[in-house]
């Protein structure tokens, strides 16, 4: 903005104020949102500016120039500028006047302001200004418009009133009306049907039926323009407004309108007597749910946090073909929200049945998180298919994407998966190590059973951390089998005056899992125990003889 | 202090609470409690207010107004506000004025005056006798919005109503131009030539549904649309929608017959009857409005609802019209309103291959006798409440002998249109001047009264030599 003029009078200062305070709030408008306390502050301390204008006038009246505004013929703000020119924000939709009144209110204000923020560049906004002024119609702002702006031809009045005017005869005949009308019929009484009380609750009542949604009206012409379709074109214009319709519908989140959309095409593809060729236009319906835009606008919908049917969710599922498996997969790592992730996730799941390849191509994904996520779902598919694809992502760099392989390893079952399992007790990352025991213990084979016997009698596993062997005796001992009783019990028994605390550390393990077990011949073992000088070996051997003997 | 924005909410309140007491104070003695329980709600309304001074309710047009706020009209009381605008105007009254604290006694007093008044020859004098007593009271005349704007105003106003329907129409032309090239349309221009004209219907209702009135122009297609767009905007403001609402009502009435743009120009423009071939051909042009608009703008609420007009503007009430349906469909609220505009408006223009328009007297008397089964007898009511009995261009000769075209009608007394007067008594042509037909002599008797009507297009007047 740029200064003016030297010695200005109290009203033009306030003026003047007015405006930048508009100008400060169109920006912090933008910032916040209506909770934030700044937003309050900023009505109100405009507000103040207005009211302090008041003081000196009852109306505050703008005229308004492409690039300036004038209170009376005092220039109060200057903008040569296009961008974030207030002035010429006006001007463009044809305002030249706009007056604030002295009750203009702290309500009128916030309105106002909401309609100098709107983001008028969007191509969805079909309002300009001016509309939106008239809109609201405001008791205390009044405004002007140069409506030359909506004149498409300057000349077309004059043209077609001239046109209308020559279109009369050379002469009308008035005398012979005038002499007929002496001969013509007398007007009978006029029946005048008075509006009545009954009419006009009718009609309220109508108006309250109108307000409804009309998107189900409109699927129902969309699908009497394909009954009533003829050629080629005429389907292929239906399919398309009928992917428009379910997607709209979609993005206001309005399920059931797309769910009637789609019933409704089952039905008409389920119906032998129609053509092949048009079902298959109308199945092109079905493969559009699975473009990208289509599941943007879903997972969107997903993360609104309006509350979702599942029902109804469930059913728009069972619509999506394969295609869609891609799409869901890339916003699976955009979504916000755990519920929306949850969906999705079901929705893979369900998906990734149909087609395991196009699922597994997800583990190559570069978001960490996204690859957990699809292993997760080859996981839950429980298909063996799913385990060469989980093998191969064993190596992936980021250790939670191989704990949660490796965890999916383990709920497959799959003999084939314990010798990566084997290799990854060998993992630098004890937490890989853990998970690897744990899944191998899912596995609960023989070869299983093995790998883990093996690691914790190789005579570096009791360098390891307490809590990761204790991890791996526990898993041991969900085999009940005599010989790791045995194995528990020599450990138990076994006495070492090099590494005693680390010795110490394995007994209290194999305390631990004879505890687990429940077998109760081990009591006497562990009654001798309970008073040992190891803490560590002391307290868990308290909590085994405490759940053997309350088993 | 009160603010406009709670005072423009109290106002509902004082207009239906004064219509519940005048009902009430029908049915029952002004004595009863009913009344009296009606009168201290009123009161208690009223009287903060004119803490503040004096309270001025005014009817102006179709409208009341609190000082310079106009009261809108409110769907939850909408039969209370048509009621009391009835009342007012068939007794004269332009206002009631509260001038001080409102007491029970000066209501009683209102009541009574007012409920007498309804048969009197005189009821505005004999209202004002009544209530001479009422201290807190006061009333004023019904003014005449045109009697307000003397001469240059008028014409100026005239000269408004004709640029923005002119507007309107050039307007159309170029958005049909555009859609038949493939080029984009601007919505907020269609929405802003559309709220001029929801403006121009809220202030100069019967002015611009005058401009309906003349139908002989070249460009039929636009001018039809845009008349049907008048219609209803007219009819959805008699419905007490909102401004919002008429825009959106206006818009899609604007659009209804977009569908034709596909319709061969010869066809079209056949200056003959069409053959069923040619017919079928027609009455696609819903199927291809539904296209039209979807292609255009996609599926948002105002597209959404145009779509269903330009597929249903054709069907009937009971089902009749086209295009048929498998199974009937329920007509949307503005599908009916829309197409009653669309008939009358059709009945009534002359067309390439009709070129001889009904009357509109006799098409409305056609539509009447379509009410209930293929047009909505409720919404044909509001119809002819809004245009008249004898609508604009009607031909008509007077008891007085003097031969004239109706120029403007009256909204509440139907048959009693204003009428530009083209012949005197001695049938003589004379330079239009414009008569009331609801004024009365000293003794009440109207000073004029329609005793015939007749085809203006018989006898080759032309309406826009008078009306434009």
């Amino acid at each position: 903005m740029i200064g003016l003029s030297m010695e200005l009078s109290d009203d033009v200062k306030a003026a003047k104020e007015v405006i930048n305070a508009l100008l400060k709030a169109k920006k912090t408008f933008r910032m916040y949102p209506e909770t934030n306390p700044m937003y309050l502050k900023t009505i109100q301390d405009t507000h103040g500016k207005f009211r302090n204008f008041f003081d000196y006038r009852d109306e505050l009246p703008l005229k308004i120039k492409q690039n300036e505004l004038f209170l009376d013929s005092e220039p109060i703000y200057q903008n040569p500028q296009k961008d974030d020119n207030l002035a010429l924000f006006f001007f463009k939709d044809g305002l030249r006047e706009l007056t604030f009144k002295k009750e203009f209110s702290l309500k009128e204000l916030e309105e106002f302001m909401k309609i100098l923020t709107v983001d008028y560049d969007k191509e969805v906004v079909d309002d300009d200004v001016v509309t939106l002024l008239w809109e609201r119609d405001f008791q205390n702002v009044k405004y002007h418009v140069d409506e030359a702006f909506l004149v498409e031809d300057e000349g077309y009045e004059s043209q077609a009133v001239d046109n209308v005017k020559g279109n009369a005869p050379e002469a009308d005949d008035l005398t012979r009306a005038y002499e007929d009308a002496f001969t013509e019929e007398n007007v009978k009484d006029v029946l005048i049907v008075p509006l009545t009380n009954k009419d006009l609750h009718a009609l309220v009542k109508e108006l309250e039926k109108d307000a409804y949604d009309k998107m189900d009206k409109l699927i129902e012409i969309m699908f009497e323009l394909f009954y009533q379709a003829e050629t080629k074109s005429d389907y292929e214009d239906v399919v398309h407004f009928l992917n428009s319709a379910v997607e709209v519908s979609i993005a206001h989140g309005n399920l059931d309108a797309a769910i009637s959309i789609l019933r409704k095409i089952k039905d008409i593809v389920a119906d032998e007597s129609v053509s092949d060729n048009v079902k298959k236009n109308l199945n092109l319906v079905f493969s559009f749910l699975g473009f990208d835009t289509t599941v943007k606008l879903f997972g969107e919908f997903l993360d609104s946090g309006v509350e979702i049917d599942e029902k109804a969710l469930n059913e728009y599922m069972a619509f999506l073909d394969k295609n869609a498996i891609q799409p869901f997969m890339t916003i699976l790592g955009e979504l916000k929200t755990i519920p929306a992730r949850k969906n999705v996730i079901n929705v893979l799941i369900a998906l990734g049945k149909k087609d395991i390849q196009s699922l597994a191509k997800g583990l190559y994904d570069s978001r960490w998180y996204v690859v957990r996520n699809i292993i997760y779902i080859l996981g839950k598919i429980g298909d063996r298919r799913a385990t060469d694809y989980l093998l191969k992502a064993a190596h992936h760099s980021d250790i939670r994407v191989r704990k949660e392989v490796i965890k999916a390893l383990g709920e497959l079952g799959s003999e084939g998966v314990v010798p990566t399992l084997r290799d990854c007790l060998n993992d630098p990352e004890a937490q890989i190590r853990t998970s690897a025991a744990r899944a191998l213990g899912n596995i609960h084979s023989i070869s299983s059973k093995s790998a883990i016997l093996k690691k914790i009698t190789d005579a570096d596993f009791m360098k390891n951390d307490f809590n990761e062997k204790k991890e791996f005796y526990e898993v041991l001992s969900h085999w009940k089998d005599n010989d790791i009783v045995e194995l528990l019990i020599k450990t138990l028994k076994k006495k070492s005056f090099f590494r005693k605390a680390l010795n110490d550390e394995n007994r209290a393990c194999a305390v631990y899992a004879l505890g687990l077990m429940g077998n109760k011949d081990a009591l006497p073992l562990l009654y001798k125990l309970k008073d040992s000088n190891n803490r560590l070996l002391r307290e868990h051997t308290y909590t085994a003889i405490k759940r053997l003997e309350y088993a | 202090m009160h603010s406009k924005e709670d005072l423009a909410i109290t106002a509902k309140d004082i207009i239906n609470q004064l219509a519940v007491i005048i009902r009430t104070a029908a049915i029952h003695d002004p004595g009863n409690v009913a009344v009296t329980t009606a009168i201290d709600k009123l009161i208690a309304i009223i009287n903060p207010l004119v803490l503040e001074g004096e309270l001025i309710l005014e009817l102006r047009g179709e409208f009341f107004y609190i000082g310079e706020a106009r009261i809108r009209y409110s769907l939850e009381y909408l039969p209370n506000f048509d009621f009391l605008v009835r009342e007012f105007k068939r007794r004269g009254l332009g206002s009631v004025i509260f001038k001080g604290i409102l007491k029970p006694s000066d209501m009683q007093a209102f009541l009574k005056a007012f409920i007498s008044s309804g048969p009197s020859p005189d009821p505005f004098e004999t209202l004002t006798d009544g209530i001479s007593e009422a201290d807190g009271l006061g009333i004023g005349k019904l003014r005449r919005i045109r009697d307000e704007a003397e001469g240059g105003g008028t014409q100026d106003i005239r000269r408004e109503v004709k640029k923005s329907y002119f507007n309107a129409v050039s307007f159309t032309r170029g958005v049909i131009t555009k859609i038949k090239s493939g080029e984009k349309v601007s919505i907020k221009k269609a929405k802003r030539v559309v709220e001029s004209m929801v403006d121009l219907i809220l202030e100069e209702e019967q002015l611009l549904l005058g401009m309906t009135a003349i139908k002989d122009y070249d460009e039929y297609t636009y001018h039809h649309s845009v008349n049907v767009s008048i219609l209803s905007v007219a009819l959805g403001q008699r419905l007490g929608l909102s401004k919002k609402a008429l825009t959106e009502l206006g818009l899609v009435a604007l659009f209804h017959d977009i569908g034709k743009i596909e319709i061969p120009s010869e066809l079209l423009n056949k200056p003959t009857s069409f053959s069923d071939e040619e017919w079928n051909i027609v009455k696609k042009h819903p199927f291809w409005g539904v296209k039209a608009i979807l292609r255009l703008r996609g599926f948002d609420a105002t597209s959404i609802r145009a779509a269903i007009v330009a597929f249903e503007h054709h069907m009937n009430y009971d089902f009749s019209g086209y295009p048929t349906t498998r199974k009937p469909i329920e007509l949307d609220f503005y599908s009916r309103l829309i197409g009653l505009a669309d008939q009358y408006d059709g009945m009534t223009s002359s067309r390439v291959y009709s070129r001889i328009p009904m009357p509109p007297d006799r098409a409305l008397s056609l539509m009447m006798e379509r009410a209930g089964t293929q047009l909505d007898p409720i919404l044909f009511k509001f119809f002819i409440n809004m245009i008249g009995v004898f609508p604009v261009g009607t031909l008509v000769m007077l008891d007085t002998k003097e031969l004239g075209l109706v120029y403007q009608s009256d909204a509440v007394f139907l048959d009693r249109p204003k009428v530009l007067v083209i012949m005197n008594d001695k049938g003589e042509k004379i330079s239009g001047h414009v008569v009331d037909l609801s004024e009365k002599d000293s003794n009440g008797k109207f000073l004029r009264s329609i005793v015939r009507t007749m085809d203006p297009n018989k006898y080759r007047i032309n309406l826009a030599e008078y009306l434009l």
